[in-house]
C-alpha cells in the first residue's frame, strides 16, 4: 500500500519536473519571439504593438474593426489589445512603464499623469498648435504638456441631465427643448418635485458620486478649482460655497437622491430601474441606457442655469510611450486613428461625442441628445475644462474633495469649513507641483 | 545503525532548512525582494512612475501627523476587534455541526462554502441588493411591513455593521472548513473514555476540544486578524469607504495615497508601518500561545 | 434518552436548514440574476426569482471574449500550480511544525506578516522581478511566484504540531531517513489537511486576478478572472455578463471543493495516533 503511493508521488514529482522544463524552455523560446520582433523593423519583419484599453461600451469593439482594417494596409504591423479594468488601468500602465516594458499605445483619461514617458507625436501629426486648432479648445490643455504634444483625442464627454421621459410625462412636465428655455435651479427643484409627487418617481435626480460631477454645479454658480494658470485655488471662494450649500438644499429636500450620495447606491442601476426622475450622468450613457433600458423612454434635456450654464468637458485619448521600441509605428497608428475619417467612424460606432469643433457625425441613434450634449459643452467656461486637465495637481485631493461635500450632506461641517479644508489641500498639491517643475 | 550519531546530528541541522527551501525561494524572489523595494520606496518621494528622490524619514514623520490615516487604522482596529471573535465563534459552531453524522453534510458544508469563492465584486453587489438604503431587499420588506426604511448604508454605524455581516458570510465558511479538518483528526478514543467518565457534551468540548484545537484557534485568530486588516475589496465594493469615510479602513486610505494620488513612497511607508503593526501582534500571540503547542 | 437524541438530531438539522439559508440566499440571488434579461435585473421591486429563465446573458458574454480559452488557461494554472503549493508547502510546515531550529518562529511571522503588504504597492519591482527571470507573459509566471504561500505553510505546520513526535523518532530508530519519513509518515497523517489547502488553493488560484494583472499582457494568456474583471469601464460595469461569467467560474471552485471534502473525516490513520 504504502510502496505503491511512493510509486505515485515520485512519478508525479518527475512529472512536475519535466513540465517545469518544458515550460521553461518554451517560455524563453516565446520570450526570445517577442524580443525579436520588437527589434527595430525592416518591412519584412512584423512588428507587434501594445495597446493598453479599458472598455465601457462597445468601443472596444470598434476598436477591433479599427485594427482590423489598419492591419490590412499595414501587414507588418500587428496590435495587441491589452484590455484592463478602468481601476486597474493606471497601476497596469506606471507598472509596464517603471518595470522597463512601456506598451507602445494607451488609452487613457489623463495623459498629463504620463507626461513623463510620453512619445513627443509632433514628427506624425505636425505642428501642435496647427493639429490641436481643429478640436475643443479645452482638449489642447490635456495634450500640450511642457510644451510638448502628449496625446491626441479620440472623444469628448460632457456632463449632462438624462431624464425618465415616461415619468415626466405621466407628471405632465414638460422639458426644455432648446436652450432658451433653460430652468433655473428652482424651477429644475419644482419640476422634478411634481414628477416625484404626480409621475410616482421614487427618487429625484440621481447624482453621480464624483467630484467631477458636482463640479458641474461649482461652474455654474460662477465657482472654479483653480485660478486661472492654476496657481493658487478658488475651491473655498464665496461661489464654490454658495454652489455647495445650494446642492445641500437639493439634497436635504430629496430632489437629489440621498441613496447615491449617502447609500453609495449605483446610480446607473437606479435610473434604470425606472424609479428615478433624472440621472446627472454625462454623454457616455448614452450607448448604454440604449442597451439596457427597455421598460420605459427616456430623454436628454438641458442642464439647469445657476449663474451661467455649464457642463464638464471630459475625453480619452490615446498616447504613446517612450522606450517602446516602436514608436514609429506608434506614432503612425496614432495618426491613423486621430484623422476625421477614423475618427468620426469611431465615435459614431460607439455612440460618442466627437472631438472636433463643429462636429458633423452623424449617429444612428440620439443625434438629437447628441446635440444638447454639445451645446452644453459649447457654452461652459474654460475653466470647466482647465481644471480637469491639471492632472498632476486634481488627483492629489478630488477625494478629500468627495469627502468634504458628503462632510457637509452629512451636517458635520459646513461648507466654510469642508472647503477651506479642502483649499488647504489644494494649495500644498499646488506647491508640490511646481516644485516638480 | 550505519550512520554515526554525528552524521545524524549535522543532518537533523540541516534537513529542516532544506524542507524549508522551495517555499523560501519562491516567496524570497517573488515577493521578499519586491517587498524589500518597498522598503526603499518609503524612504523616497516616489510617485509610481518617474520621480524617485530621497527623502529620509520625511514620509514616517508625515504619517504621524496624518489624522485620517490614524482615524482609519482605529477604524479597522475596532473593526477587527468585532470581527475576529465573531469569526470564529461562527466558523467553530458550524464546523461542530457540520462534524456530526447527518445526511447531506458535503453540500450543507459546500453552501457555508460558497460565499468564500465569490468574487468582492460581485459580494458587494449583492450586499448592495440585500441593503441598500432604498434599493435594497431588506429596507423594502420593511417598508411592506409598514416601517420606516433603515438608513443601513448611509448611517455609518449602520454602515459598518453592514461591512461586518457581510465580512462574517464571505469569510466563515474559509476557517469552517480549516476547523472541520482539525475536528476530524481528534481521535474518537478521547470522547468515548470521556463519555465512559459521565462528562457532559459541554464538558467534553471545554476539557478535550477546545485543549485539542489550539493550534488550529491560534492559526485562525492570526489569520482573521490579518484578513480583518487587509479588509479593502469587499468595502470598497460595498460602500465604497462612505457615507463619508465612515467605513474607510486602512488599506484603502493606503491605496488611494499610491494610486489616486500617486504617492507611491507614502503609501510604502504606511504599508510597512502596517507590516510592523501585525509582525508585532502575531508575535505576542506566538508568544503568549506558546505557538499553539498542545501543552 | 432516545427521544431526546431525536429532538437533538431534530434541532441540529432545524439550525443548519437555518444557517445554511442564511448563507445561500445571497449567491443564490447571483444565480437567478444570470438568469434575468438585463432589464429584468435592475427592476424594482427586486425579487429573487426571473420573471422568466433566459440564457441571453451568457450568449452575449461568451462574445465578448475568447472564454474557452481563458478557462482552458485558468485550469492549466490552477492545476499545476496547486500541485506546488501543495508539495513545497507541506514541506515547509512540516519543517516548521517537527523541527527546532535557528530562525523558525521568525521565519514563520516574517512570512505572515508579508501578507499585510499589499501586493499593489509593490507590483512595480514584482513586474521587474518577472520580467528578469523571463516570466513576462508567461503561464509559469502565475504558476510558480504565487504557490509559496504563508498562509498555506502555517496551516499545515499548525495541523502537524498534533503529531506526536514519538511516531517519528520511532520511525527514526527504525532508520528510514529524513526524507522517507516525511513521505511516508507525515504526508499520509496530513491528508486531511492537504487536502483542504487544495481546496484553498484551487480557490485562490481560479480566482487570482492581482498575479494575471501584472504578468499577463497577452490576450491569449488572459485568465478567466483578468477577462471578467475587463466587464468594469469607467463610467459602466456590464453587470449582466459579469454576473453570469462569474457563476459560471463557480462552478469548478464548487466541484473541487465537494470533493476533496470527502477527505475530511475521521481517517483510520490518524485515530489512536496520540496516544
Amino acid at each position: 500500500m504504502l510502496k505503491s503511493r511512493k510509486v505515485l508521488y515520485i512519478i508525479l514529482s518527475v512529472l512536475l519536473i519535466f513540465t517545469l522544463i518544458m515550460g521553461g524552455c518554451s517560455s524563453t523560446k516565446s520570450g526570445s519571439n517577442s524580443s525579436s520582433s520588437n527589434a527595430p523593423s525592416e518591412t519584412a519583419k512584423k512588428v507587434k504593438l501594445d495597446f493598453v484599453w479599458f472598455t465601457d461600451g462597445v468601443e472596444g469593439k470598434v476598436m477591433k474593426e479599427i485594427i482590423a482594417d489598419y492591419q490590412k494596409e499595414h501587414p507588418n504591423v500587428e496590435i495587441n489589445l491589452i484590455e484592463v479594468p478602468y481601476d486597474d488601468l493606471e497601476a497596469k500602465l506606471k507598472t509596464m512603464i517603471t518595470g522597463g516594458k512601456p506598451p507602445a499605445l494607451a488609452r487613457v483619461t489623463n495623459p498629463g499623469a504620463f507626461a513623463s514617458a510620453a512619445l513627443e507625436l509632433t514628427p506624425y501629426l505636425g505642428d501642435k498648435d496647427t493639429f490641436m486648432s481643429q478640436f475643443l479648445d479645452g482638449l489642447k490643455y490635456y495634450c500640450i504638456v511642457d510644451n510638448r504634444l502628449i496625446a491626441a483625442p479620440m472623444e469628448v464627454t460632457a456632463n449632462g441631465l438624462i431624464y425618465n421621459k415616461t415619468l415626466f410625462d405621466k407628471a405632465g412636465v414638460k422639458v426644455p427643448q432648446s436652450p432658451d428655455e433653460v430652468w433655473t435651479w428652482d424651477e429644475f427643484a419644482a419640476a422634478i418635485k411634481k414628477v416625484m409627487k404626480d409621475g410616482g418617481a421614487k427618487y429625484g435626480v440621481v447624482w453621480d458620486f464624483t467630484p467631477h460631477r458636482w463640479t458641474t454645479l461649482l461652474y455654474e454658480f460662477g465657482g472654479s478649482i483653480f485660478n486661472q494658470d492654476a496657481t493658487d485655488t478658488n475651491i473655498n471662494k464665496p461661489e464654490a460655497i454658495e454652489a455647495l450649500n445650494y446642492f445641500k438644499k437639493l439634497v436635504d429636500e430629496d430632489v437629489v437622491a440621498k441613496a447615491v450620495w449617502l447609500g453609495g447606491e449605483n446610480p446607473n442601476n437606479l435610473f434604470r430601474s425606472g424609479t428615478a426622475a433624472a440621472h446627472l450622468s454625462g454623454s457616455w450613457m448614452i450607448a448604454n441606457y440604449r442597451d439596457t433600458i427597455k421598460n420605459f423612454e427616456w430623454g436628454v434635456t438641458y442642464l439647469p442655469k445657476a449663474k451661467i450654464r455649464s457642463s464638464v468637458l471630459g475625453a480619452k485619448f490615446v498616447m504613446a510611450f517612450k522606450n517602446s521600441g516602436v514608436e514609429k509605428e506608434a506614432g503612425e497608428f496614432i495618426k491613423y486613428l486621430a484623422s476625421k475619417e477614423i475618427d468620426d467612424k469611431y465615435v459614431r460606432e460607439s455612440l460618442f461625442l466627437s472631438p472636433r469643433k463643429n462636429p458633423d457625425v452623424t449617429y444612428d441613434f440620439g443625434t438629437e441628445m447628441f446635440k444638447v450634449f454639445s451645446n452644453e459643452l459649447a457654452v461652459s467656461p474654460p475653466a470647466a475644462s482647465y481644471d480637469w486637465s491639471r492632472q498632476d495637481i486634481i488627483p492629489k485631493f478630488t477625494s478629500d474633495l468627495k469627502a468634504a461635500v458628503v462632510e457637509v450632506l452629512q451636517g458635520k461641517k459646513t461648507a466654510k469649513e469642508a472647503l477651506d479644508h479642502v483649499a488647504e489641500l489644494a494649495r500644498e498639491a499646488i506647491k508640490e507641483a511646481q516644485q516638480n517643475k | 545503525m550505519g550512520k554515526s550519531y554525528r552524521l545524524y546530528k549535522i543532518e537533523r541541522k540541516i534537513i529542516p532548512y532544506l524542507f524549508l527551501t522551495p517555499n523560501l525561494l519562491i516567496f524570497g524572489i517573488f515577493v521578499i525582494i519586491p517587498a524589500l523595494y518597498g522598503v526603499i520606496y518609503s524612504f523616497t518621494n516616489f510617485d509610481g512612475l518617474s520621480k524617485m528622490d530621497f527623502i529620509g524619514l520625511k514620509n514616517y514623520i508625515n504619517i504621524l501627523h496624518d489624522h485620517l490615516f490614524w482615524q482609519s487604522f482605529l477604524r479597522t482596529t475596532i473593526y477587527a476587534i468585532v470581527v475576529v471573535p465573531l469569526i470564529y465563534i461562527g466558523a467553530l459552531g458550524t464546523a461542530l455541526l457540520l462534524t456530526q453524522k447527518i445526511a447531506f453534510r458535503g453540500i450543507f458544508r459546500a453552501i457555508i462554502y460558497w460565499p468564500t469563492m465569490v468574487s468582492f465584486i460581485v459580494v458587494g453587489l449583492i450586499w448592495k441588493w440585500i441593503f441598500g438604503d432604498s434599493f435594497g431587499v431588506l429596507n423594502y420588506l420593511i417598508e411592506l411591513m409598514g416601517y420606516k426604511p433603515i438608513p443601513w448604508l448611509s448611517n455609518g454605524f449602520n454602515a459598518n455593521m453592514t461591512v461586518v455581516i457581510a465580512s462574517l458570510w464571505s469569510r466563515i465558511g474559509f476557517y469552517m472548513v480549516i476547523f472541520i479538518a482539525a475536528l476530524e483528526s481528534i481521535p474518537a478514543t478521547y470522547y468515548e473514555a470521556a463519555e465512559i467518565d459521565g462528562a457532559s457534551s459541554v464538558q467534553r468540548f471545554f476539557k478535550i476540544t477546545l485543549p485539542l484545537l489550539k493550534p488550529t484557534s491560534l492559526l485562525i485568530i492570526i489569520l482573521s486578524l490579518i484578513d480583518a486588516f487587509k479588509a479593502f475589496p469587499l468595502i470598497l465594493a460595498l460602500t465604497g469607504g462612505g457615507p463619508g469615510r465612515d467605513t474607510t479602513y486602512v488599506v484603502q486610505h493606503i491605496y488611494e495615497f499610491a494610486f489616486t494620488k500617486t504617492k507611491m513612497g507614502y503609501a510604502s511607508a504606511m504599508s510597512i508601518i502596517l507590516f510592523f503593526v501585525i509582525a508585532i501582534l502575531t508575535w505576542l500571540q506566538f508568544k503568549a500561545a506558546r505557538g499553539g503547542e498542545i501543552s | 434518552m432516545k427521544y431526546r437524541k431525536n429532538l437533538k438530531k431534530l434541532l441540529v438539522y432545524l439550525l443548519l436548514i437555518i444557517i445554511s439559508g442564511l448563507f445561500l440566499i445571497p449567491v443564490l440571488w447571483i444565480v437567478l440574476s444570470s438568469l434575468k434579461t438585463p432589464t429584468d435585473l435592475y427592476k424594482w421591486p427586486p425579487s429573487l426569482f426571473p420573471k422568466e429563465i433566459t440564457f441571453v446573458n451568457f450568449e452575449t458574454a461568451f462574445k465578448k471574449g475568447n472564454f474557452g480559452v481563458y478557462f482552458y488557461n485558468t485550469t492549466v494554472v490552477t492545476i499545476l500550480s496547486t500541485i506546488i503549493t501543495l508539495i513545497i508547502n507541506t514541506m515547509a510546515g512540516y519543517a516548521l511544525a517537527k523541527y527546532k531550529f535557528y530562525g523558525s518562529n521568525l521565519i514563520l511571522i516574517g512570512f505572515l506578516s508579508t501578507l499585510m503588504i499589499p501586493l499593489e504597492i509593490i507590483m512595480i519591482p514584482i513586474f521587474i522581478v518577472i520580467r528578469t527571470l523571463g516570466l513576462y507573459n508567461s503561464l509559469w509566471g502565475i504558476i510558480i511566484p504565487p504557490a509559496a504561500t504563508p498562509t498555506g505553510v502555517f496551516l499545515i505546520r499548525q495541523y502537524l504540531l498534533g503529531v506526536p513526535d514519538e511516531l517519528l523518532e520511532a520511525a527514526r530508530i527504525d532508520g528510514a531517513s529524513e526524507w522517507r519519513l516525511f513521505w511516508n509518515i507525515i504526508v499520509p497523517i496530513a491528508k486531511p489537511v492537504i487536502s483542504v489547502l487544495a481546496i484553498f488553493s484551487f480557490m485562490w488560484r481560479w480566482n487570482d486576478f492581482l498575479w494575471p494583472l501584472i504578468v499577463i499582457s497577452d490576450p491569449q494568456k488572459y485568465t478567466i478572472q483578468l477577462a471578467i474583471s475587463n466587464f468594469i469601464g469607467e463610467f459602466n460595469v456590464d453587470w449582466p455578463s459579469l454576473i453570469a461569467m462569474s457563476v459560471i467560474s463557480m462552478i469548478p471552485v464548487l466541484i473541487v471543493f465537494l470533493i476533496f471534502q470527502k477527505q475530511l473525516v475521521k481517517g483510520i490513520v490518524t485515530s489512536g495516533l496520540k496516544e
